[in-house]
């Protein structure tokens, strides 16, 4: 059937309706018309030709129009395709433009956390007491680290 | 010989494939980078305001990597829910 992907339509089904009519002129000639001599002469291979003819014509009608339902379901797949992959492309937009939104709201407010850090907590007498009062330990830092890196926390002995 | 070759070319010709093929879209490259690495103390002696920076740079990055991944569930879901209606 790849043959028919290859040739135009329009020739494809004047092809076909050319074989059906010329089985059809055929094998009515050959049944039914006495008086024209050559067909009178040549009864029985006229109507061979004629059967011949109109078989393999209706056996391509159907195959054509089998191939014409299968194009016309091909077509209706491909729009049902595009219309999914513009929508495939608009959710992708959606979602990342959604996520890109979120994400900014999110690095914006540890910013302002960080920013809040340098600006007040820095100045606040408890915490500038405990800074110069109180180091860090270091097994903290130690935990925080392993916490961080997912890491077994090492011992120090 | 040749007319049977002819002929067995004809008749595979009718095993053409239909020729619509659809695959399932590609994930957008910013939901495939991956989430950084947690932030650790370099130094063995901080103080408690860079102790708290740290710690909330890491969660602030917890909290960006589980919006991606609730990105991609949300991509995931509704790229699904497209591509189960072509069938």
């Amino acid at each position: 059937m790849i043959i028919l992907h290859l040739l135009p339509d329009a020739f494809i089904a004047w092809f076909i309706n050319i074989i059906l009519i010329a089985g059809a002129v055929t094998t009515v000639a050959g049944f039914f018309v006495k008086f024209i001599p050559f067909v009178n002469t040549y009864r029985i291979p006229v109507q061979i030709a004629g059967i011949l003819l109109l078989t393999v014509g209706v056996y391509f009608q159907g195959g054509y129009s089998t191939e014409l339902a299968w194009r016309e379901r091909v077509r209706e797949v491909e729009v049902k395709l595009a219309a999914a992959e513009k929508k495939s492309q608009e959710t992708n937009v959606e979602v990342i433009t959604k996520f890109v939104k979120k994400t900014k709201v999110i690095h914006d407010q540890g910013q302002d956390i960080i920013n809040y850090i340098d600006r007040e907590v820095v100045k606040n007498q408890e915490v500038v007491r405990f800074v110069e009062n109180c180091p860090i330990p270091e097994v903290i830092i130690a935990t925080h680290n392993a916490a961080a890196l997912n890491q077994p926390i090492k011992e120090k002995k | 010989m040749r007319y049977l070759v002819i002929s067995l070319i004809l008749c595979l010709s009718g095993c053409a494939a239909v020729p619509v093929t659809a695959s399932f879209p590609a994930a957008p490259a910013i939901l495939m980078e991956r989430c950084p690495e947690l932030k650790t103390i370099a130094k063995d002696q901080v103080s408690i305001v860079d102790f708290v920076k740290t710690v909330t740079e890491n969660y602030t990055a917890y909290y960006e990597c589980s919006a991606k991944n609730l990105a991609w569930q949300d991509w995931y879901t509704q790229q699904k829910k497209i591509w189960d209606e072509t069938k």
